[in-house]
């Protein structure tokens, strides 16, 4: 009963969503205040309704019942329960029921904290996120419904893919899955904007806490699935330029061009049809990317079964808001009124700068993502666009960003002053070169263009102490004032510098682990020692043991620095018992922020086992300096002037699910 | 089912309820006399109060020497423009006020429109009729369904892995299912605890030729061999023992093996023929008058359909295997009202009434009929169209 219970609030939550998607939208023409004030109601009703649907397919895993189809397809009675959990979506179906989970949820959200919002923009809002929701149940209710049933019910299901039956995806998809579908919010406000034909400070104002939002757990779910390929897949890399990789890179760098945009427009109501451009590109990048992953163009671990009726279906949600965006768009947004003027060394100019080299990034990823697709479609072609075309391109982009980061923040609005600008910074330029060659020095040495990068990735965090250093003007007033004046700043300009500073620990770590990592591939056979980053590897010898669905057999090594031992580590190879497949669980040893990573593999006929071992130097920096970024992007969130905007002394009349009390 | 109808129903109305609120709220905001002129501040009352918001901001990065006094004023200068002009058409939305109307197509839509798409969609997608079936529950009742009595039994040796009995139970019925890799590991685990029988290294044979496409290899052949002497007479063993040979090209030795196995087979036994086909293919003659089958074909395809007849046409004498060793354990433990009823199905299963009815009346003697199992024994024998009173008759409904 509770399986057909959630099916039928599947049903129902569609009829909701065309309800919402309708009715309000003709209230915000009309001005109706009953028929807005519906858009709210149904919102809630939605989120209520898709909630019920999903407890209702997360009891079926729970419980194991095989009765349900996509339950019996991806779920084993043996597995622990915390799998069984995220098995829900570590499917076609289920992940596509979280999406609608999380999408419903931003609705609801935008529902209850939109009370600042003026009632038809909130309407309209909340009418066009109730169209995406609308395409996406028929989406799930016709090609991808996991509320399928099976009778007579199979005694045993078929077992979630092993490479997936991780922590890691209980945290990545729901994360990544929040920021995407973040940017929903992003994509209404602007289209919501471009119907009522106006737009200004206050609309960047309000959007700014979504686009926050969004682009902070989008820049922890590609972390964190960029370290659960790293330890999963047994490679020993961290990103790959692998499609889907870059499906989701593509709105996370649109994403933070809009956040920078919304930024100019927001101070100086500039650049307000390329931050609403902005806007309905980043997600429609998120379509793309759902496109990529779900129809099985791509093949990976993410692309489940693949079912060419889907692809069909999701490239239609595609043409259709994707090219119904920007339809709308190029009708209205001649008639939006330009904003403020800006010399070009200010700090709009650094944004628009900003703004360029990541919007043509974006272009870069995308046509090195899409090109080999088209290729092999016209010409049957196979090539692959690797690591080499992206790091030419890409990271050649990127230099001159990551350069001009801590200018940003000293340049003053309107009219910059370059000189003073660089007055300020040479001191922390010339720190930033000094750690850099010490760094190489104490690893013992390296190129120097990697000297120049690691001189990079410290001049990204040198820079954003400089920001806070002469914002709180510790040079004239003194440290006690300074600190002071540091204390009285906003929350968001703490956590620009933050996102500043993580992204120079980011780009530290990957200079220092791609410069002075080492890969080193040997036989090994029991007893035998191999030499990697300062620590001798020891192979005791394999030992069997029993999962409780799969059985391995557990290679054991012991790490040794100078003879003492420090550590043991063990690699192992499973084998998935329901699915009869094979995996490879890597050894992974830390020591400070550096890892010592160990993946078994194939045995030789001689009796040893090919052994891979890297030493990784400061590799989690690249994702310590995402969390990092993380924290700036809460840090921000936090600061109240994002709740400003309600109407002060107003009495509550008959706003409906009240709105939030005005901050001053 | 019933409950199901109810709660989809309170359901929809829940839904109904909650989108027809803001049209009841406005009617009743009507009906009372409040404007709805005071509510449409609104439209433009965020608005001011962001802008607002950032003077107070560019005074406060003023006073703590963020901005120079020119830049703020400057500042000041560009969002006092914003402010005057949204204040300015605040105040000329006030004037226009929102609309109040009736909500007559409105509410209609919002009453028929979830009711009538749910009810459609639902009777087209969902199985209103199929109950939940947590796995749980379905283990602890699993009735006939063979899934689920092998999971209920892999359950139990996921904990007791050692428990050699219930690999021994395993071990044919996972052949059975054609899943010969699981009853190799059933077989050599049950082999392991509770020590070898004929039944079991022959069991393992099988398993290892079905797994590799009917061919007796080195490690099979050792199984039949241990089987053979276990129990000499095991014709199963010899069987594939002599289709071993044959498979290694020794035509002489394989067709004494095979016709020393057809002597010592009664002349009724379903296997006689098999065993003919393979004499004359190693060169000899059938001992048996009937003139044997002409072979055809080449000669490893056939045997390997042979070997294949053979392990399809032999599944029936590892159930009975099985099944006898459940009589066995019955004797010693009677108490098991499971097990009885069990027993009496297999032998319905096999086409052995006469022990099905035996079974029946030993189970009867310890579970009297008046009692509860007593009564499910007696019903289990109508259902398979016994009489347990009826002393056992020869023939019977039997074909």
């Amino acid at each position: 009963m509770i399986v057909e219970i959630g099916h039928y609030a599947l049903v129902l939550a569609l009829a909701t969503a065309l309800i919402v998607s309708t009715l309000p939208m003709i209230g915000a023409r009309r001005r109706d205040p009953a028929m807005m004030a519906l858009a709210t109601t149904g919102s809630l009703t939605l989120f209520a309704l898709v909630v019920i649907s999903f407890a209702a397919l997360t009891w079926a895993y729970m419980v194991s019942d095989f009765s349900v189809k996509n339950v019996w397809e991806n779920s084993h009675s043996m597995m622990p329960m915390l799998y069984k959990f995220s098995g829900v979506w570590g499917n076609h179906e289920g992940s596509m029921l979280l999406w609608l989970l999380i999408l419903a949820l931003f609705s609801a959200l935008v529902a209850v904290f939109g009370g600042n919002l003026p009632d038809t923009l909130k309407a309209n809002v909340l009418a066009v996120q109730a169209w995406i929701s609308s395409a996406f149940l028929l989406f799930i209710l016709l090609s991808s419904n996991p509320f399928l049933r099976l009778d007579p019910a199979p005694a045993e299901g078929q077992d979630l893919n092993p490479v997936l039956q991780d922590l890691g995806l209980a945290i990545h998809p729901p994360l990544l899955y929040l920021g995407y579908v973040g940017f929903s919010v992003c994509f209404s406000f602007a289209v919501a904007a471009l119907i009522e034909g106006r737009i200004d400070a206050a609309w960047a104002r309000w959007v700014r806490p979504w686009t926050l939002a969004a682009w902070t757990f989008l820049t922890a779910g590609i972390a964190m699935g960029s370290y659960w390929a790293y330890y999963e897949l047994g490679w020993g890399g961290w990103w790959f330029w692998d499609p889907v990789e870059n499906a989701s890179f593509m709105p996370w760098l649109a994403g933070t061009a809009m956040l920078h945009s919304a930024l100019v427009m927001e101070k100086r109501e500039a650049l307000k049809i390329w931050t609403v451009l902005l806007a309905i590109m980043t997600f429609s990048l998120s379509l793309l990317g759902t496109f990529l992953v779900r129809s099985g163009v791509l093949t990976s671990v993410h692309s489940f079964a693949s079912d060419p009726t889907r692809g069909i279906f999701i490239l239609c949600i595609l043409a259709v808001f994707i090219g119904g965006a920007f339809s709308l768009f190029a009708w209205r947004a001649p008639s939006l009124k330009a904003g403020g003027l800006f010399a070009p060394i200010s700090r709009e100019g650094a944004l628009v700068l900003n703004n360029l080299i990541l919007t043509v990034a974006t272009a870069t990823v995308l046509t090195g993502t899409l090109y080999p697709l088209v290729l092999e479609t016209l010409t049957g072609e196979k090539i692959s666009v690797g690591a080499p075309f992206f790091n030419m391109t890409f990271g050649l982009l990127m230099l001159p960003l990551l350069i001009a980061v801590p200018f940003g923040p000293v340049l003053a609005w309107k009219r910059g002053d370059l000189l003073g600008a660089l007055q300020r910074l040479y001191v922390f330029a010339g720190l930033s070169l000094a750690a850099g060659l010490a760094f190489a020095y104490f690893q013992g040495g390296g190129p120097v263009l990697s000297i120049f990068g690691l001189a990079l990735g410290f001049w990204g965090m040198f820079g954003a102490i400089a920001d806070l250093w002469y914002r709180g003007n510790f040079g004239k007033v003194g440290f006690a004032t300074g600190l002071r004046r540091v204390r009285g700043l906003p929350r968001s300009a703490f956590g620009t510098a933050l996102a500043h500073f993580g992204m120079g620990v980011t780009v530290l770590g990957i200079f220092a682990a791609t410069t002075f990592g080492t890969e080193t591939v040997v036989e090994m056979k029991q007893g035998q020692t191999a030499e990697a980053g300062g620590y001798s590897l020891t192979f005791d010898g394999f030992r069997d043991a029993v999962g409780p669905n799969y059985t391995e057999s557990r290679g054991h090594f012991t790490a040794r620095k100078g003879g003492a031992a420090v550590a043991d580590v063990w690699s192992s190879k499973r084998l998935y018992t329901a699915r009869r497949m094979p995996t490879t669980e890597a050894g992974i040893l830390t020591f400070g922020l550096s890892q010592l990573y160990v993946s078994l593999g194939d045995p030789m006929d001689s009796g040893g086992i090919v052994v891979r071992i890297w030493w990784k130097p400061f590799i989690l920096c690249i994702w310590g300096g995402c969390l990092i970024m993380m924290m700036g992007g809460f840090v921000s969130l936090s600061d109240r002037r994002l709740r400003v905007g309600a109407p002060a002394k107003r009495p509550k009349v008959v706003t409906p699910k009240g709105g939030l009390e005005p901050a001053e | 089912m019933m409950y199901l109808w109810i709660v989809l129903a309170l359901l929809t109305a829940a839904v109904a309820v909650a989108l027809l609120l803001p049209f009841a709220r406005s009617a009743s905001a009507a009906a009372s006399g409040v404007s709805n002129a005071r509510r449409s501040n609104s439209t433009r009352a965020g608005e001011v109060e962001v802008y607002r918001d950032q003077l107070r901001e560019i005074d406060r990065d003023r006073e703590g020497g963020l901005i120079s006094t020119e830049e703020a004023e400057n500042a000041r200068a560009e969002v006092g423009r914003r402010l005057i002009a949204a204040a300015a058409e605040n105040d000329q939305d006030n004037t226009g006020g929102f609309a109040n109307r009736k909500h007559r197509i409105a509410t209609a839509l919002v009453t028929v429109v979830p009711p009538a798409l749910g009810l459609c969609l639902y009777l087209s997608l969902g199985n209103p009729g199929i109950p939940d079936q947590p796995l749980q529950a379905r283990l602890e009742n699993p009735g006939n369904n063979i899934a689920l009595l092998v999971t209920k039994v892999e359950r139990h040796l996921a904990e007791n892995p050692t428990d050699g009995a219930g690999w021994d139970i395993l071990a044919p019925i996972y052949l059975r299912l054609d899943r010969a890799g699981d009853a190799e590991l059933a077989y050599r685990n049950a082999i392991r605890f509770i020590g070898p029988s004929n039944a079991r290294y022959s069991g393992l044979g099988e398993t290892l030729v079905v797994a590799n496409d009917g061919i007796v290899t080195e490690a099979a052949r050792q199984a039949f061999e241990q089987a053979v002497k276990l129990d000499p007479a095991d014709p199963r063993s010899r069987f594939y023992a002599a289709l071993g040979l044959e498979q290694g090209g020794r035509k002489d030795e394989a067709r004494a093996a095979f016709e020393e196995l057809a002597s010592a087979t009664p002349a009724d036994a379903p296997w006689k023929g098999l065993l003919d086909e393979h004499i004359v293919k190693n060169g000899g003659t059938p001992l048996a008058a009937k003139p044997a089958a002409p072979s055809l074909g080449g000669p490893t395809q056939e045997d390997v359909a042979a070997a294949q007849d053979l392990s399809q046409g032999d599944h029936k004498v590892m159930i009975a295997g099985m099944v006898d060793s459940l009589a066995a354990k019955l004797k010693d433990e009677p108490d098991n009202i499971e097990g009885w009823l069990r027993l009496v199905r297999s032998y319905a299963v096999l086409g052995d009434e006469a022990k099905a009815r035996d079974a029946l009346s030993t189970g009867l003697a310890q579970f009297p009929p008046d009692g509860n199992d007593g009564k499910r024994l007696l019903a289990l024998g109508k259902d398979i169209g016994l009489d347990a009173d009826a002393s056992p008759a020869p023939g019977g409904a039997r074909p």
